[in-house]
């Protein structure tokens, strides 16, 4: 199996290291039953860290799944701004 | 006076339709994507049935970068060791040349450029902040604190729609009509796929799944054969996903490309690049209001795609539904009506396409495709049919009849919940 890590390698990104779109609520990630955005993300931005919810914007591939797994309200989403973030050569 | 007679927002199959649309009738079109070039972002399985197009860009099957026309279309299930397709390849489909594969970052700039010649003015690189309402009427977008004001808002802004959500427009985003979408495209040469799929040189391959070798996870996917490379993914229902809880949704694509009868096909061949994006499958019941005073919601923002386990369409209807909300804006602006009475037109035009009619038709579809066992039970009862039937291994044959009542006792299947099945395939799909 392809890691991960290497497909993500895969993608030309623009990173806007001024602005995360996405942030996350560590107290309410502290507190969440499931942790489903782990396994939703099909970026590996979330992870978990000896139980603890780490988050990352710069592998984004800005596709929303995280916005509608996250069911506690921890998630604010926003499209990154002026072309920043992921930039398809296929599509 | 409003800086605009329209401002469409998102670069996509439904915006640039619009755009062009609207342009060529001569209104005055602003048309801005979040990516640059325009359409960089954008990411679908890759198979256009270009019908429409030829409404607004007649030469589009010489002009536009196309992939390889659909010569040949499969549908089949997957289980652990083997694969049940049909295999279906005709002449119709030579003749005609509209279905394609396409690359989005590549097709969809062209679009645009398209909207540009056309006579509008294409800004891509730009997030609209929010949208701009006064008095119950869209009058504009918000862009770095700044308004630009246009008689009509043609929202084009994609399967996740911020703009339409944060404004009250539509409901937001919910589980039942979602499903994420991964992709990979894989490179190989043009010579490689001819020889390995039986093409010749443009002609091309479209592959739809249904997965039975995930366990309970409803899952499809799909394979396409580019000009010198394959892109192939899957699609995974939110619901599955939050149901099944244990696998990443980028290890599903992997045991896609493992399966003993899909590796073969991609040998040799190197990941260029991987993605996903959302797709809308939530059917009529997630299609919004489509307009009201100063906008009209268009493409996949408005839930305009479909599938029932055997097609899975979006550009299509993204293209008609630009095309029709183009249209309603150019007689709105020949009455200098813009209000939600003149832009109701729009869903007039769209009932009487297949856009409205199909999702209509189609609105119990997911008692069949969301079925369980159309992904466990059902493919490994084929196998077994087909196991008994063409393997031969030194012992007394038997009847299907006896097959299919052995399988059913194997697999505890009851034959009146099997019959509604049946039933329901036939009187939904």
């Amino acid at each position: 199996m392809m890691d991960i890590k290497e497909r993500l390698g895969t993608i030309k990104y623009d990173v806007d290291k001024e602005y995360a779109h996405i942030t996350v609520d560590e107290a309410i990630c502290e507190k969440c039953p499931h942790h489903f955005c782990v396994m939703a993300c099909p970026a590996q931005c979330y992870t978990l860290q000896n139980g603890k919810l780490m988050f990352n914007y710069e592998d984004c591939v800005e596709c929303g799944t995280c916005s509608v797994a996250c069911d506690q309200g921890s998630v604010t989403w926003h499209y990154p701004k002026a072309g920043k973030g992921v930039v398809y050569k296929f599509g | 006076m409003p800086d605009y007679d329209a401002i469409v927002v998102g670069a996509g199959n439904a915006g640039s339709a619009a755009a062009i649309t609207m342009a060529s009738k001569g209104l005055n079109v602003l048309l801005v994507d979040r990516a640059d070039p325009p359409g960089a972002k954008n990411l679908s399985g890759g198979v256009l049935w270009g019908n429409d197009l030829s409404q607004i860009l007649p030469k589009w099957q010489s002009e536009a970068p196309l992939e390889r026309f659909i010569d040949n279309k499969k549908i089949g299930f997957l289980t652990e060791k083997s694969s049940i397709t049909i295999d279906f390849k005709t002449k119709y489909f030579d003749e005609n040349k509209v279905g394609h594969t396409v690359l989005r970052a590549k097709f969809d700039p062209w679009m645009a450029k398209k909207a540009k010649e056309a006579g509008a003015l294409v800004i891509p690189g730009i997030t609209v902040d929010s949208l701009a309402i006064k008095d119950r009427t869209v009058i504009g977008v918000q862009e770095s604190g700044d308004t630009i004001t246009a008689n009509m808002v043609l929202l084009a802004e994609g399967v996740n729609p911020r703009l339409s959500i944060e404004a009250g427009l539509r409901k937001p985003l919910q589980d039942r009509e979602l499903s994420v979408g991964v992709k990979e495209i894989i490179k190989l040469s043009p010579q490689k796929i001819e020889d390995r799929f039986n093409l010749s040189e443009g002609s091309g391959m479209a592959s739809e799944y249904i997965l039975g070798n995930l366990g309970e996870l409803n899952i499809g996917a799909f394979f396409y054969t580019n000009k010198d490379s394959i892109s192939l993914g899957i699609v995974s229902p939110m619901e599955e996903l939050r149901k099944n809880g244990v696998t990443h949704t980028y290890d599903l694509i992997e045991m896609f490309k493992e399966h003993p009868s899909i590796a073969p096909l991609i040998e040799g061949g190197t990941v260029a690049e991987y993605g996903a994006h959302l797709i809308p499958e939530g059917g009529i019941e997630s299609v919004p209001q489509l307009y009201g005073n100063g906008y009209m919601i268009l493409g996949d923002a408005a839930g305009f795609a479909f599938s029932n386990g055997l097609v899975l369409q979006g550009m299509n209807y993204a293209i008609l539904s630009g095309i029709m909300a183009g249209e309603t804006a150019v007689r709105a602006k020949s009455m200098n009506d813009y209000s939600a009475k003149s832009l109701s037109e729009y869903e007039k035009k769209l009932n009487n396409t297949y856009v409205l009619k199909d999702l209509k038709t189609f609105k119990d579809i997911r008692k069949v495709t969301g079925n369980p066992k159309m992904y466990t039970v059902y493919p490994q009862l084929l196998e077994g049919i087909l196991l008994e039937t063409l393997w031969e291994r030194g012992q007394p044959k038997k009847k299907v009849r006896d097959i299919l009542s052995e399988a059913a006792g194997k697999m505890n299947m009851s034959k009146v919940k099997t019959l509604t099945d049946f039933y329901n395939i036939y009187r939904r799909m």
